[in-house]
């Protein structure tokens, strides 16, 4: 095949492969960041159009422009354009840059709200479309018990996917540059040729509903990009066509899904592989190379979901999380860094500091010096990108896994995600000291049991208590989550991603937990202070009087980084004992995005001394200010917790300003990929960098227009400072930032 | 039974500048009484946490991970060679695992044995040298200049890279033709490998009300980077002329 030429054969050719045509052809990269171009005039002037477009959306409250005519999907739009005449890569999710598309498939209501809050109502058409059909939200709460409402209720199960899409699904858009959809869409059918030979039990007749709804899809994607031009039924001949190729699948999957976090995944070092197939070929230089990049990154930029305002107080602004995996090592050993991953971070040189896409360095201790050096002078410059650690999640992901949303590794086309949100374990050991009921509102939500007296708390008492009610609560968040996943499947399945999906992936059900440094000191404080229950007139604990000292997380002090490591352990193992939808393997995380605020809000004074409502810290991240040896010893908290039982992530964010970092730039560099080196070598999975002076961002907060791109990471991905809502501002101000002494 | 040091506080990330990632110990204990001192908290001797040498080798080892070929130890305080017995215990014990130090001190202590001994092991030496005529060395520190001046010669002569530190108050020391001076006192010395200026600064003034005692700088302000910078080109300009 013509569009093969050059490639080295091997198992790819003759069966759906991306990671054997990536490990056969890409090209390892040693050098520095010396060969990388600037951005072009055509690129300075799309990059200036988009511009003047987000002041227009901020201008307008965050939301530029609704369609209310049209329910997305692929087809229902007319192609759109930044500018035809400058558009290097085509496709936008609705007919004009930046117009947001109406999505009601996982929730009416949410819908309907989301249009209200900026001013607009929804079209008749939808209106009766909508009247004679299930929403996978509708499905939901069908099935809800009471006590699984009640737990949503208190905030204890928060951020369930249970009203929008759920997301954190990787499609290997890869697979249409590289085959074309001609051939994947015969492997499919195929595949429902074979499946339909087993016996027609329920699991079989999903099965093959979901192909028919995969090949539905496949063919709306070959005509959607026929729409522009473009035929995708062949494989990529070149490098322009195999960005483009690629970019429709994901294009394709946000204009049907409305989910946070639907990756790109990895796709540098195979693009890299096209890449140098033109420059070889000549039909392509650096700069040309840079500026397909450019393009690709423009358009990532101007992914929109719509949302309702609570939503977006949730999670900080806009966010869609289409991250961007990039370097890692092969299982061979040689390192996966090449041009494009620098072309990628070049970006943010070219198009400024952003949030999107979510730039991820799997990183690892065989990357190249000079590579990692690069990343940490653009974290410096920019505070946009993120670390994870490589070593670690090859031995459990290979080498052709991608992260989606912050922290969540899966195996590209292999694996997909059951999206799960978070338990509030500071709460949840709340109810236990208060037998079963909400500390706040006094309802009960678990089984009634002993609350316990205002006299001093023994640690073994609580222990058991907690144990209890943790246990009960792991086995309502596994069946909780087992009808959410059940009802999207049915009402609001990802007919297009999932058709770039092996056709039975593994699944992963990813549980979350928040209030994890909190809960760990608070059981820390019990153990080694005196710790006193206050009640009030209801006989409900809301408060605690603790004296004495008592050990904090974040000092690298393993009496109580025991404590927190056992809770990950213990609450794991206790949702591995409930079976999960479409056996799904239990997967957990401790990341709250910046969540942190909205669930601190939501929980009652706790034993650590943290007052009612204050914010959690982020995360794994240690409390704020409690921290008392320093940066490193902060991170050697974390790296102990261990990834074995949370392989869905262990989020970190790390700030720290120049002046402590380093004397001058090189010396920052050198201190920066010092300490990413020291804390994956201990295994520690993620880091979030930040290098800026706190006083930077007060100014920000008090005169938006002095710093109108402050891009920072929070939690597993970044921020437009500016978009973040006031108390958000102050909670990430008052963050630790390690200083010069 | 083994030894006890008592330790002011720990610092796992201490930035020095060109050395790597290293903690940092301050030792509790000073001799001195610096006008300008930013931690006056860490004067006096037997406070902070009582620490075996082991104890204190274990915690920093747990940093070894991020110290790569030039990060390590830094023991500060307060005067650390006051616990020169201490360190001298932990200076096997360190090279045991492989981790370098730094000594950061005055130089106000004779010269005995031990803290020959250890000053000889250390990677390199911070040497901060108050000022360089005996007259306001004595105003403002409370000593004589002659013991910080005899470790410098000593160093010199065992060939230890020395850094030298000195911190420049407003009013006091900010003038090029002090400094002239001061690197009058650095011929010959090929140990150093460089003279930092240090600015004085205000950050540490409330310990000062905490702790009750007077500070006779209340009403000096911090030292200007930009005039810091401006003073540390001119000393950088003359000190490899004047070292060798």
């Amino acid at each position: 095949m013509n569009q093969w030429r050059e490639f080295k054969e091997g198992n790819w050719t003759e069966e759906i492969n991306v990671r054997d045509f990536v490990q056969r052809n890409y090209t390892p990269y040693g050098g520095d960041g010396s060969f990388l171009k600037g951005a072009t005039k055509r690129t300075e002037s799309v990059r200036k159009r988009v511009e003047e477009l987000l002041i227009a959306e901020n201008a307008k409250g965050g939301v530029l422009d609704i369609d209310t005519e049209h329910v997305s999907s692929l087809l229902t739009y007319r192609p759109g354009y930044i500018n035809k005449d400058e558009d290097l890569i085509f496709g936008l999710q609705t007919d004009a840059p930046l117009k947001r598309a109406v999505n009601p498939f996982a929730g009416y209501r949410n819908a309907v709200q989301a249009c209200e809050a900026y001013g607009y109502e929804i079209g008749e058409s939808i209106k009766n479309e909508f009247r004679y059909r299930t929403t996978h939200n509708t499905g939901v709460f069908r099935v809800y018990t009471d006590t699984m409402k009640k737990a949503r209720h208190a905030g204890v199960l928060t951020g369930l996917p249970d009203a929008y899409a759920r997301g954190r699904i990787i499609g290997d858009y890869r697979r249409i540059a590289l085959y074309g959809m001609d051939y994947l869409i015969q492997e499919r059918k195929a595949d429902k040729q074979r499946i339909g030979e087993r016996d027609m039990n329920a699991d079989t007749i999903q099965l093959l509903e979901d192909i028919a709804r995969q090949l539905d899809f496949m063919g709306q994607l070959v005509t959607m990009a026929a729409e522009y031009g473009c035929d995708i039924s062949r494989p990529a001949e070149n490098a322009r066509e195999a960005v483009q190729w690629l970019y429709f699948g994901y294009l394709g999957a946000v204009k049907e899904q409305n989910g946070a976090a639907n990756s790109i995944g990895r796709i540098s070092a195979f693009l890299d592989i096209y890449f140098e197939r033109d420059l070889a070929e000549g039909t392509l230089d650096e700069q040309g190379a840079q500026e397909l990049i450019d393009d690709l990154v423009l358009k990532m930029r101007l992914v929109r979901h719509l949302r309702t305002p609570e939503y977006n107080e949730l999670f900080a602004g806009d966010p869609v999380w289409v991250t961007c995996s990039l370097a890692g090592v092969g299982e061979d050993g040689r390192p996966m860094v090449t041009k494009t991953c620098y072309r990628f971070l070049q970006t943010l040189y070219n198009l400024g500091p952003s949030a999107e896409p979510n730039l991820t360095v799997l990183w690892s201790e065989k990357l190249p010096r000079s590579f990692k050096e690069f990343c940490a002078k653009v974290s410096i410059d920019t505070d946009s990108i993120q670390y994870e650690n490589d070593d670690v999640m090859r031995k459990d992901f290979g080498d052709d896994y991608s992260i989606a949303c912050c922290v969540s590794a899966m195996k590209t086309g292999k694996q997909m995600q059951f999206f799960g949100a978070r338990c509030n374990l500071a709460k949840v050991l709340l109810m236990a000291l208060n037998g079963g009921k909400d500390e706040l509102y006094g309802d009960q939500i678990a089984p009634e049991g002993k609350v316990f007296e205002e006299k001093p708390l023994v640690y073994e008492e609580v222990m058991e208590a907690f144990k209890t009610y943790a246990a009960w609560m792991a086995k309502l968040y596994v069946n909780t989550m087992n009808v959410i996943h059940y009802m999207h499947d049915r009402y609001a399945y990802e007919r297009l991603m999932m058709s770039f999906h092996d056709v039975e992936p593994e699944r992963l059900m990813a549980f979350g937990i928040s209030g994890f440094s909190v809960l760990a000191d608070s059981l820390s404080a019990i153990k080694y202070a005196k710790v006193t229950p206050v009640k009030d007139e209801r006989g409900l604990i809301v408060d605690f009087v603790t004296e004495g000292e008592f050990p904090k997380y974040g000092n690298d002090d393993d009496r109580v980084d025991d404590i927190a490591k056992w809770i990950t352990e213990y609450f794991y193992a206790e949702l591995c004992k409930t079976k999960t939808y479409r056996g799904a393997k239990h997967t957990l995380s401790v990341l709250t995005i910046t969540s942190n605020v909205v669930y601190g809000k939501k929980t009652g004074s706790t034993p650590d001394g943290r007052k009612k409502g204050e914010p959690f810290a982020p995360g794994a991240n240690p409390m704020h200010g409690r921290d008392a040896e320093g940066a490193l010893a902060s991170l050697n908290s974390v790296a102990k917790v261990n990834y074995a039982c949370c392989q869905d992530g262990i989020s970190n964010t790390f700030s720290i300003t120049p002046v402590a970092l380093g004397c001058d730039e090189a010396d920052r560099v050198e201190k920066l990929v010092a300490v990413l080196d020291g804390y994956f070598a201990q295994h520690a999975h993620h880091l979030n960098v930040n290098v800026l002076n706190r006083q930077k961002l007060i100014d920000a907060m008090n005169d938006p227009t002095l710093y109108p791109s402050l891009t920072i990471r929070v939690s597993g991905y970044a921020v437009n400072f500016n978009k973040l809502t006031k108390d958000k501002q102050l909670e990430v101000i008052s963050r630790t930032f390690h200083e010069k002494m | 039974m083994a030894m006890t040091g008592w330790v002011h506080s720990f610092e796992s990330m201490a930035a020095v500048d060109g050395e790597g990632l290293r903690c940092a110990v301050f030792l509790a204990g000073c001799p001195l009484r610096c006008a300008y001192c930013h931690n006056p908290d860490t004067w006096y001797p037997r406070t902070g946490a009582e620490t075996d040498a082991e104890q204190m080798v274990r915690k920093i080892a747990r940093y070894k991970p991020y110290f790569g070929d030039l990060g390590g130890v830094t023991f500060s305080g307060g005067e650390p060679l006051l616990q020169a017995e201490w360190l001298r215990e932990m200076v096997p014990l360190l090279e045991k695992e492989g981790i370098h130090y730094v000594v950061d001190t005055s130089g106000a202590l004779p010269l005995t044995d031990t803290v020959k001994e250890v000053l000889s092991g250390a990677q390199s030496v911070l040497l901060d040298l108050k000022f360089w005529d005996g007259e306001s060395y004595r105003q403002y520190t409370g000593q004589g200049i002659e013991r910080p001046l005899e470790t410098l010669r000593y160093l010199n002569d065992i060939e230890k890279k020395t850094r030298i530190r000195t911190v420049i108050v407003p009013g006091i020391n900010d003038r090029e033709e002090l400094l002239e001076k001061y690197l009058s006192h650095l011929t010959g010395m090929a140990c150093v490998e460089r003279y930092e200026l240090l600015g004085f600064h205000t950050m540490g003034f409330f310990k000062y009300e905490k702790l009750g005692i007077s500070n006779s700088l209340a009403k000096t302000p911090a030292l200007s980077e930009e005039r810091r910078k401006e003073l540390q080109k001119f000393v950088d300009e003359r000190l490899s002329f004047t070292r060798i």
